[in-house]
């Protein structure tokens, strides 16, 4: 990685973009893994991108979930294609009723599919598939394999196999980093770029489309007391002159958009922000920053400098 | 690791020996483990006087002769290893709940009768009710699995509730009587009444069955807990077919003449 | 005598000292005096010469324990005991000693075990209460085996067809000759009548649930009408148990109408009612089932000719064994486990179910206060009885965890708040502050329960009385269980228990009654018997010569009661009931 020393031994600059010092300011979240097998991996990207769908922010969707990984035969627990999603929500009973709601309205009905809990070792476990064989009206059955229970509800294509028992951990939510740039157009490139980059790493999810965010938000709204976010107006090219807007944006700076990060684990996030910042620093992009709340908010900091310091 | 030899044959009077267990001997001295009782049909006797002994302390434990006549080896174990270099007698690892239990040999009636855990693993032939509940008990197996590489006997996993058998030469009459719940893998058939009041849970057989008239064809599918299943026993050595290409599953629910909701799978391979 | 173990007893003289003295019947409480037992195995005054001397200071001596309802012998306790296996295998063992035999526990104690558990628990005389005439011989048999305690045994006798028969043919002077000479045939002691007409009806699938409808298969006789004629017949014939009713309806939501009814037809009848907690339900269903033990606590303290047993139930496992089959049948259909049902011939039938009485299920908490209520509220302590209807509501050797229960209020109500919410609802149990004092356990023990029996040397420590005696601690263990074990129990003045543990074994006697029946008799049984029965008439009494170690009590006809036997019909009546 090719970065610029500041004079303390910082990390500052990575070829030319500006890494601001300050930092990502993140949340706890409650997160479970679910892993869709198909006859295909077409039919599991299918299921998952539909179990997924509408599931962009905590606040508007009361769950954050994304496809985490494709899965190879190897890797899946009945040897057939698979893919695997993230879902972050507040807490495990939240997070219960909304793999409830998905799963019984995306896994159930799409064709081939099986649906196991990723998380095996997570020690706090909802009922899931206990409660979703009740759509089998008494024809359902179970099975029990080395300590894990499934149902087998009938539906007419054959058979739907889902585990009881679905593990659930703690997570982060709300990782973020902030990509100026000098036009739409290389921003955007640029965000496509980190996306790709962060793609590849397991453990965390891009919950917003396409990866990123264009509607970054502040927390309530100035002129409009009920709201409890509006747009993040320091952000906002197009009002950096009006009144009452502190624009945070360089001069040459004319478009922003923001990577938003779910991640099972500290160490997971971090290594995200970092290989999405690097990918991101392209020509064209002035600044890279974060999104944070003063750090009264959110229980995980992730100081960009740190990061970018690490590699 | 302690080693038992037998000394000589046990041909006519069972040995009762639920002494060699590694919960039992995992904290004793060489001359304790001697000092074991062990019942001669009614007569209290010890440990050495029928077996040599080796070893002390630990929860391995290798027993070398043809101890077809000695009984209740395992009972109750919940760790640990067991590995008889030739044959074992009745109710071998019975009430087990954890740990492994390994035979070369063959092993006589109620393996793993009423275990709640553990693998037994027998390379030979083993006797009928592997894996059932004792006479009056409601429920046989509630976890654990069993293993038998050669053929086995009368009722086999008879009210079983939860865990697995996998049977690898054909069975006799009634496996699966009156079965509860569990899963019971025929690799090589059965002859009569398989299922035989059977309430819930699966017999997989890989070879055609003689149906009980109570059983009613349902349809022929590949089950997706099939592929799971073959996963897991893949590890124990087993395989199982579960790929659409190679065949597929008949499957036959019952017993009718009870609740019903048990299913008999019998592996059709795909005509070539 | 079955072997080396089971001998005569071997009296000696012995004293007892320094011990506070229950004994009800004599007006003693707490009283420390010497109790003395002489060489005949009986209380006397003053024993002489050498003597053992147990010195009892800091205990209470009680008159041994008497059960007036037990289960512990004959075919259905052996086919119960074959159908529980798996009982047995977690059951307590008792290992072969010098002195004692080998046996198992459970819920079907094995015959020896049997007299180890009751004589260990301070129990000496126990009465089975189901013995139809076809097992009488297997029963005394089983008897004989029972060590230490001294037995008794009640004839099944309400759903008898031949009976039965003459009852519906208006011949009660006949029907009495026929229920004496079968006491007498099979040996028995008293009539126990169960579910009276049901359990005929069950061979046609039907119950006899209404009292004052015939009976299903006849044409006008109805169980209130056997109840009374039957009570009518055991008085007249001079048994010294008063009939032993089982009441119609057992266990059913609701039955506390029969139960009142019942009482109320039974005016002027002495009658004993066994296991009155089996009786005392209101609601119309087990989801509206309560406790009604205030209302038949209520009745039953009016009719001062009626005594009871509570058949209290315990949680836990349980084997229910009773002749009532179509009640059987429903608590399968309830279990949906293990059913067996019997054919006595024209006798008698049986069911059996085993049970666990669960303290989460409402049905099972309601069930364990309705016993406790009647205990509480049943005032007069003379006409209740400690029973579990041993083993339908708990095995027998839990008695202690009654005991305290009922002396001890503030445990008691802590045991009732860890009930479920809605059956605290449906019971009373709470609201009842009576504690039982030593006197009152010693009434409800042994000396209510000998004189309801009729046993003149039993249940009291006066001159004459039977050296049965147990000693228990005064203070009650670290578990707070008072009489949970015995210091000592003598039997007939022998040293039996010592520390709670069983010392010496010796067989104990079986009580059988001889009413008077005019022996013409037979001329009626013998051609109906070799219609009905599959076995041939000659077989069919128990003789003498088959009976152990027994002691025959003359039984004293009512008087003005006894008429001649009249004159047999030509031709013989046939049974022409059967549809």
């Amino acid at each position: 990685m090719e970065t610029a020393a500041s004079d303390n031994g910082v990390a500052r600059e990575v070829r030319g973009v500006r890494i601001v010092d300050t930092f990502a300011e993140a949340f706890d979240m409650r997160a479970s893994r679910v892993i869709v097998t198909a006859k295909t991996p077409g039919w599991a990207r299918t299921a998952v991108q539909t179990m997924t769908g509408f599931a962009t922010s905590v606040i508007g969707c009361k769950v954050e979930a994304a496809l985490e990984a494709e899965l190879t035969p190897d890797e899946t627990p009945d040897g057939r294609p698979g893919a695997s999603a993230l879902l972050f929500g507040f807490d495990a009973d939240g997070l219960s009723h909304r793999l409830l709601d998905r799963l019984g309205q995306t896994i159930l009905t799409c064709p081939t599919t099986a649906c196991f809990d990723g998380l095996p070792d997570a020690p706090e476990r909802v009922i899931v598939g206990g409660h979703m064989r009740h759509f089998g009206d008494k024809y359902q059955s179970s099975k029990s394999l080395a300590g894990h229970r499934y149902w087998r509800i009938p539906v007419m294509e054959g058979e739907f196999l889902i585990e009881e028992k679905f593990g659930v951990q703690k997570g982060i939510g709300g990782g973020n980093f902030l990509i100026l740039g000098k036009d739409a157009d290389v921003t955007l490139e640029a965000a496509e770029a980190a996306v790709e980059a962060i793609r590849k790493l397991r453990g965390i999810i891009l919950p917003f489309p396409g990866g990123m965010v264009r509607a970054g938000s502040k927390v309530g709204a100035r002129n409009y007391k009920k709201l409890p976010a509006s747009t993040n107006d320091a952000y906002c090219p197009t009002i950096r002159r009006r009144h009452g807007v502190k624009t945070e944006l360089p001069p040459e700076v004319n478009s922003v958009m923001e990577i938003v990060i779910d991640g099972l684990d500290r160490t997971s996030m971090e290594n995200a922000m970092r290989v999405g910042v690097d990918a991101a620093c392209r020509p064209g992009i002035v600044e890279i920053t974060a999104g944070n709340y003063g750090g009264k908010l959110g229980k995980h900091h992730f100081r960009l400098h740190d990061i970018m310091g690490t590699a | 690791m302690i080693t038992l030899r037998l000394k000589e044959p046990i041909d006519l009077v069972p040995l009762e020996a639920e002494a060699i267990c590694p919960d039992v001997m995992v904290k004793l001295k060489h001359a304790e483990i001697g000092a074991l009782p062990v019942y001669l049909g009614k007569k209290h006797t010890r440990l050495d006087d029928y077996f040599t002994i080796e070893g002390e302390a630990s929860d391995e434990i290798e027993v070398h002769g043809d101890g077809r006549k000695v009984r209740w080896m395992g009972r109750g174990m919940t760790r640990g290893r067991l590995s008889i270099v030739g044959n074992a007698g009745m109710h071998l690892g019975a009430y087990m709940k954890g740990g492994t239990i390994d035979v070369s040999g063959d092993a006589s009636d109620w393996v793993g009768g009423e275990m709640s855990g553990g693998l037994i693993r027998i390379a030979g032939r083993a006797g009928g009710q592997a894996g059932a509940a004792y006479r009056g008990s409601r429920g046989g197996m509630t976890n654990g699995t069993i293993i038998i590489g050669g053929t086995g006997g009368l009722e086999i996993g008879m009210r079983m509730k939860r865990g697995t058998i996998v049977m690898g030469g054909m069975v006799r009459d009634f496996a699966g009587l009156e079965m509860k719940g569990g899963t019971i893998i025929l690799q090589a058939g059965a002859e009569l009444r398989t299922g035989a009041w059977m309430n819930r849970g699966t017999i997989i057989s890989l070879k055609p069955l003689p149906m009980l008239p109570s059983f009613l064809y349902a349809s022929t599918y590949n089950p997706s807990f099939m592929g799971l299943y073959a996963k897991h026993l893949k590890t124990l050595g087993i395989t199982i077919p579960f790929d659409p290409a190679q065949g597929s599953y008949q499957r036959y629910t019952g017993d009718t003449s009870v609740i019903g909701r048990g299913e008999i799978l019998v592996w059709t391979p795909r005509a070539s | 005598m079955t072997g080396a173990h089971l001998r005569e007893s071997e009296y000696r003289m012995v004293r007892i000292t320094g011990g506070k003295v229950y004994d009800p019947a004599n007006g003693v409480e707490g009283v420390v005096k010497d109790i003395c037992v002489d060489d005949n195995g009986r209380i006397v005054a003053e024993v002489n010469g050498s003597s053992k001397v147990i010195d009892a200071t800091g205990m209470v001596i009680f008159p041994g324990g008497v059960d007036v309802h037990t289960h512990v012998a004959g075919g259905a306790l052996n086919f119960a005991r074959g159908l529980v296996p798996e009982n047995q295998r977690i059951a307590r063992k008792f290992m072969h000693t010098p002195k004692l035999r080998s046996g198992i526990g459970g819920m079907t104690p094995t015959t020896y075990a049997t007299g180890y558990l009751y004589a260990g628990m301070g129990w000496t005389t126990v009465n089975e209460a189901a013995v139809p005439v076809l097992s009488a011989k297997h029963t005394h048999e089983e008897m004989h085996d029972i060590p230490i305690v001294d037995k008794s045994t009640l004839l099944l006798m309400a759903n008898n067809e031949l009976m039965m028969d003459l009852l519906e043919a208006g011949e009660f002077e006949r029907a009495k000759h026929l229920v004496a000479w079968l006491i007498w045939s099979a040996k028995t002691y008293g009539i126990k009548a169960v579910n009276p007409g049901g359990v005929a009806a069950w061979k046609w699938g039907k119950n006899a649930s209404q009292l004052h409808e015939p009976i299903e298969g006849y044409k006008s006789i109805t169980a209130a009408q056997i109840i009374v004629q039957l009570a009518q017949i055991v008085e007249e014939i001079g048994l010294p148990h008063p009939m032993h009713l089982h009441q119609n309806n057992l266990g059913v939501p609701g039955n506390v109408t029969s139960t009142i009814e019942t009482m109320k037809i039974l005016e002027g009848h002495r009658t004993h009612l066994a296991h009155l907690q089996f009786h005392a339900y209101g609601g119309h269903d087990w989801g509206s089932m309560k406790s009604e033990a205030v209302a038949v606590a209520e009745e039953f303290n009016k009719h001062k000719n009626l005594t009871c047993d509570v058949g209290a139930v315990l949680f836990g496992d349980a084997v229910t064994i009773t002749a009532d089959g179509p009640w059987q049948h429903l608590l399968y259909e309830l279990t949906g486990r293990k059913w067996a049902n019997l054919d006595v011939e024209n006798e008698t039938g049986c069911g059996i179910v085993p049970y666990v009485y669960s303290d989460h299920h409402l049905v099972n908490a309601v069930q364990w206060a309705v016993g406790l209520e009647l205990m509480l509220l049943i005032t007069d302590p003379w006409r209740i009885y400690l029973t579990t209807d041993h083993p339908n509501g708990g095995g027998f050797w839990r008695y202690p965890e009654i005991v305290r229960l009922l002396m001890d209020a503030e445990f008691r109500k802590g045991e009732v708040r860890k009930l479920p919410v809605e059956a605290q609802k449906r019971i009373a149990l709470a609201d009842l502050d009576r504690e039982y004092t030593f006197s009152d356990i010693a009434i409800l023990t042994s000396a209510g329960p000998a004189r309801a029996l009729g046993l003149s040397n039993k249940g009291h420590l006066g001159i004459g009385a039977d050296g049965d005696i147990t000693i228990y601690p005064e203070k009650p263990d670290k578990n707070g269980v008072l009489f949970a074990y015995p210091r000592y129990v003598l039997k007939s003045g022998n040293v039996v228990v010592e520390e709670g543990q069983v010392r010496e074994i010796f067989e104990g006697r079986e009580f059988i009654s001889r009413p008077q029946f005019d022996p013409h008799i037979e001329d009626y049984i013998r051609p109906v018997f070799q219609k009905v029965y599959t076995m041939s008439f000659e077989n069919y009494p128990t003789d003498m010569e088959r009976m152990h170690k027994h002691e025959v009590v003359e039984c004293q006809p009512m008087p003005g009661t006894v008429r001649p036997l009249p004159p047999l019909p030509a031709p013989a009546p046939a049974p022409e009931h059967k549809k």
